[in-house]
């Protein structure tokens, strides 16, 4: 959350908010005649008493936590109405009847979701103007600002955060809801997979703070390996260049404690493209999640597809990952357009030769990963015609 | 990317029992295996230096006899990185001796009953063969403990960047 032209969000906000437990609705509506007056005047004041984000957590003892958003799926509205109320006027501290909103939605939205949201904005609110954004659009946005890019609506945005990952395909603006692919690798299993690999060798690890240690070693030291095989062989004889210390503090005796950090600094992200070493259930190398997607897309929008590549989210951020991308899908697709020439070569009895246009792959990684989303936003709320 | 399959597929080139190849090898020990010509890595070598690669996956597509030899020799490794860290050992040729004694006691081979790769691996078809498998297989480990043992030991003391490989359980078979 932030104004539009601003690098980096003011505020991130967890969705979470605290409220009274008494103005909860259970109390007042089992509260009889008597005592209804004295608590429906004192409703006026309880309807403020509420936190949002890092405050509601922290007020957590005291009020009722909760969370009105569930799987990218709002699930009470009155909550969510409360909670861009405060974060209008805590925090952004605006005039609502002043100003125009970029909000974001998911891919394949409800309307009735957009619906409501645009209700809460426009009669609660008052807002100048609203716009809802797709958030797949708007990485793409972001990623205008790379040097090498073609500035152009059309492309897969590859979305990894802590949850899932999602590949999503856009072609001129519209994203093609029927290709779009969820992948059930990201951030959280990744760093489950350094903290398993750590407790194999490190016993220094205090368990409480095993989960910490294991995402600060991701977040610090991961990097992509173009060959598992050899990066070992680099390890081995060059150990000192890529071993690496790092010293921790225990969460509650506060002594210090330091762990080496070995393989699992390019066996982490690896995951991505070998999920096999870190889970049984899903197999498929994210190169060709990415191809089977642009695949399915009309055939028209499939080479303007592979040419831009967008990485968004902070699980896309590890050193090389984009290159790596790039290789491996490259090879896919090179290895079928070879396919198809020699297919269409036996099919056609001239002696001409066969030659197809090479497909270009093309994955642009840029400095505002992270938030891309909401820095892509920025801009497109900042240009004045587009 | 799936898991690493060695050099040593042409299968004309070298005899087979069962389905394995009999790949040469760099030895000082004796057995039925071929020489291997030269300096260069052989099926031995290249194992040690796939396993910590390949022991994190579960699935192998095996191509041909050598194949079954590598992932005969990746996991006799995992056995041997687990009898490595049962016990602390004192020095490099403690550790030898304990391999060793591993390397020749009692194994299975390819249709002995509790073998644990029965379905990739033929069972030998006669009487002959089956010694001749199992000499081979011995000369393998043999050969294998003491190269490994000069690998994963670093002054007297077993590093712990080969240990932490001893619970992975490649293709899903836990080694020991």
């Amino acid at each position: 959350m932030g104004y539009a032209g601003n690098e980096t969000p003011q505020f991130i906000i967890p969705t979470t908010i605290a409220t009274r437990e008494t103005s909860a609705g259970s109390t007042i509506s089992k509260s009889s005649g008597q005592n209804f007056s004295n608590l429906s005047s004192k409703r006026g004041i309880e309807d403020l008493d509420f936190f949002i984000g890092d405050e509601a957590l922290l007020n957590s003892k005291t009020y009722q936590n909760s969370w009105p958003i569930k799987h990218g799926q709002v699930e009470n509205w009155d909550l969510m109405e409360k909670y861009h109320q405060a974060c209008l006027f805590q925090y952004l501290r605006c005039e609502p009847e002043d100003h125009f909103f970029l909000l974001t939605e998911p891919p394949l939205n409800a309307p009735e979701n957009r619906e409501f949201t645009a209700e809460i904005f426009f009669e609660s609110f008052g807002v100048k103007g609203l716009y809802i954004a797709v958030q797949a659009v708007l990485a793409l946005a972001a990623s205008w600002t790379h040097k090498e890019s073609q500035r152009t609506l059309t492309g897969t945005v590859i979305d990894s955060g802590d949850g899932v990952t999602h590949v999503i395909p856009v072609a001129e603006g519209y994203v093609i809801g029927s290709s779009i692919k969820h992948i059930p690798i990201a951030g959280r299993d990744l760093t489950y997979f350094v903290q398993q690999l750590l407790r194999e060798r490190e016993n220094s690890i205090p368990p409480e703070d095993s989960l910490e240690v294991a995402k600060k070693i991701k977040e610090m030291y991961s990097y992509v390996c173009p060959d598992i095989v050899k990066e070992f062989k680099k390890y081995e004889s060059e150990g000192d260049k890529w071993f690496k210390r790092h010293e921790f503090i225990h969460s509650v005796t506060q002594k210090p404690y330091t762990i080496d950090v070995g393989f699992e600094r390019f066996l982490g992200p690896e995951i991505f493209f070998n999920p096999e070493i870190a889970s049984s259930e899903f197999l498929t190398p994210l190169p060709d999640v990415v191809d089977g997607v642009i695949q399915s897309c009309p055939i028209d929008t499939r080479r303007g597809l592979y040419k831009n590549i967008v990485l968004s989210g902070g699980s896309t951020m590890f050193k090389d990952f984009s290159r790596k991308l790039q290789k491996e899908l490259k090879k896919t697709v090179d290895a079928r357009v070879r396919m198809s020439e020699t297919i269409s070569q036996q099919n056609m009895d001239t002696m001409a030769q066969i030659r197809s246009k090479e497909v270009e792959v093309k994955v642009l990684s840029h400095k505002r990963q992270r938030y891309a989303v909401w820095y892509g936003g920025s801009l497109l709320a900042d240009t004045v015609n587009i | 990317m799936p898991a690493y399959h060695t050099q040593f597929t042409d299968e004309n080139n070298y005899r087979v029992i069962g389905n394995i190849s009999m790949l040469p090898i760099k030895t000082k020990t004796r057995g039925p295996a071929p020489i291997f010509p030269g300096d260069g890595e052989d099926i031995i070598d290249e194992t040690i230096n796939l396993f910590r690669a390949n022991c994190f996956f579960r699935n192998f597509e095996v191509k041909g006899g050598g194949d079954r030899v590598l992932i005969y020799l990746t996991l006799f490794i995992t056995e041997c990185l687990q009898k490595l860290s049962q016990k602390p050992l004192q020095s490099q040729q403690e550790g030898l001796r304990a391999l060793n004694t591993l390397a020749v006691g009692n194994f299975l081979i390819p249709g002995d009953g509790g073998f644990p790769l029965n379905a990739l691996f033929e069972r030998p078809a006669n009487k002959v063969d089956s010694e001749n498998m199992r000499n081979y297989l011995m000369q393998l480990r043999n050969e294998m403990a003491i190269r490994l043992c000069s690998r994963v030991f670093e002054q007297d003391k077993i590093s712990k960047w080969w240990l932490c490989f001893s619970k992975r359980k490649f293709m899903g078979i836990n080694g020991g």
